[in-house]
């Protein structure tokens, strides 16, 4: 039985614009038991990374509660238990690939210090993702997939026990986010972290998860949760199978749902 | 001929064909006007005076012109470093405290816009005819775009990276080290770029109203200039001379230091491929 995990309850977000407030989100009802891969998806504007940037602490909620292991988000994000992956990646252009890994260690450092293993160190996981001949290089000297690597990297090498990531792989082509997919699967089989994953892919949302949650049209509510039955780890061509593609249908159908405007507009 | 000394023949024949083609026209256009200048200064030695008679002021009186280039360049020293601590730690206030961004900008406008040349004659009076006015010239002349350029750089970061910090629970000081700091190089070498060349303005400009203390090249123009012996004018314009050395030297020592600093930022690199 996993122990307490991420419980989002009746979290929601309403930014004030000049022509008044706009709810962006909620209210969100969500549990996501520990070790889960869950991959939130909906339509564009539906506040999803708005939630993700409420749960890395950036943003404050207006209404509800969240615990992160049954704790504060304060309380994680001062013990660093979070990794955040934000879509434009924020490495440091000045930093070298493995001093923008070193960043999670550096900074903050009394907040990972009573929980840090001898685990494997910076250059370790960047070369787990095949950035072993480029750590002395700068980011603008990469591709954007080799920046997108050094992100993921960075993510996982202050080990957070909360991994949250904001479509890190939308600004890549589709041949090199599917070979990132599969690097990410490999490096989260290795540590089995808790990971809330944005998306606006359904077939990389059945790929990488254990559950998929579909949100509404702004402000996003949860719509449905969809269980991905496909076992661990996910085999090469496990995209061409029929379980695949019926997680697919559930997927879409239920988001074609959520888009669907509920009620006309006088 | 073995391979490699051929290939290094070829290096080197492909290096002095990129110095001709990059030097050869402004060398050709120095060569230009300097004829010009002789041309006019044969017949009107009142005028110019002859490249000749310059060259002859200044290997006859090395220690002279040595001395006053260095008091030149330490007045130029002082009063920029003094000023960019002074701004740059403003404009780190400034940049966390709207409230000192709002007190400070108009007096730092209003400093900017007064001519400096007219302050430095009072300065002079007031804190007597030692280095002291000499500093303050030159600090209030490069303040300014120091302050503004300091300010700038410290709130260009990358709105992302700030919420990415946010996230690890970064401190005030972590984010200004690791993140503002750097990410105001640009703009602080772009104010160096100015200011540079500027401070020596400035102390040229305090030397002409504080002459008769220890001598810089604005004072060695100022006492030529005033004696009026067929002497002058050859002694004015060695140290113009030397000025313009001293601010090209000034010049290439930022941008030698702001390549090694600035490797990193994308205008720099396409410069360094191209």
């Amino acid at each position: 039985m996993p122990g307490p995990g991420l419980a989002i309850s009746g979290v929601s977000r309403t930014y004030q614009t000049e022509d008044g407030p706009v709810a962006a989100l909620g209210p969100v009802q969500l549990d996501v038991p520990q070790g889960r891969f869950v991959t939130l998806i909906g339509p564009s504007g539906c506040g999803k990374s708005t939630l993700l940037r409420v749960l890395a602490g950036i943003e404050r909620p207006d209404e509800g509660s969240i615990s992160i292991f049954g704790e504060s988000v304060e309380h994680a994000r001062r013990a660093k238990l979070i990794g955040f992956v934000p879509q434009a990646l924020a490495l440091l252009p000045w930093r070298t690939v493995l001093e923008n890994a070193r960043v999670p260690l550096e900074l903050n450092r009394s907040g990972g210090a009573n929980r840090r293993k001898p685990g494997r160190g910076p250059s370790d996981v960047l070369r787990a993702l095949g950035l072993g001949d480029v750590l002395d290089r700068r980011p603008a000297e990469l591709s954007g997939g080799m920046r997108q690597r050094v992100a993921i990297a960075r993510a996982f090498v202050s080990e957070p026990a909360l991994l949250l990531m904001d479509e890190p792989f939308s600004a890549l082509d589709e041949l090199t986010s599917e070979v990132l997919r599969r690097e990410l699967l490999q490096l989260w089989h290795s540590t089995r972290t808790t990971v809330l994953f944005v998306s606006h892919s359904v077939s990389e949302a059945v790929l990488l998860s254990d559950q998929v949650v579909v949100l509404t049209k702004a402000p996003g509510r949860v719509a449905t949760v969809i269980d991905v039955t496909l076992e661990r780890p996910r085999g090469d061509l496990v995209e061409v199978t029929d379980a695949f593609r019926d997680c697919e249908r559930e997927v879409r159908l239920s988001l074609r749902g959520a888009s669907v405007p509920d009620q006309q507009a006088p | 001929m073995t391979a490699p000394a051929r290939a290094g023949g070829a290096k080197v024949r492909r290096r002095a064909t990129r110095l001709a083609t990059h030097a050869l026209p402004a060398a050709v256009l120095l060569g230009l006007l300097a004829l010009t200048w002789q041309l006019v200064a044969v017949h009107n030695t009142y005028l110019v005076p002859r490249i000749g008679a310059i060259w002859a002021q200044l290997v006859d009186n090395p220690r002279e012109y040595v001395d006053a280039a260095g008091n030149t360049l330490q007045e130029s020293a002082v009063g920029l470093g003094a000023s960019f601590a002074i701004a740059f730690s403003l404009a780190v206030a400034m940049s966390y405290i709207r409230v000192i961004e709002r007190a400070v900008m108009p007096v730092a406008v209003i400093i900017n816009v007064t001519p400096v040349v007219s302050l430095a004659p009072g300065l002079a009076v007031a804190l007597g005819f030692g280095m002291a006015p000499r500093y303050l010239v030159t600090g209030i002349i490069v303040f300014f775009p120091m302050l503004v350029n300091s300010l700038i750089g410290l709130r260009s970061v990358d709105p992302e990276a700030i919420q990415y910090f946010a996230s690890l629970n970064a401190s005030r000081l972590e984010v200004l080290l690791h993140l503002r700091i750097p990410s105001s190089l640009p703009f602080l070498f772009a104010a160096a770029r100015i200011c540079f060349p500027l401070s020596i303005i400035g102390a040229v400009v305090a030397e002409f109203s504080t002459a008769g203390t220890s001598n810089g090249l604005g004072s060695l123009i100022e006492l030529a200039s005033q004696q009026g012996t067929s002497k002058s004018l050859p002694q004015v314009y060695a140290a113009i001379f030397c000025l313009a050395l001293l601010g090209l030297s000034f010049t290439l020592a930022v941008m030698l230091v702001e390549r090694r600093l600035l490797s990193w930022h994308p205008a720099r690199a396409v410069q360094g491929q191209a």
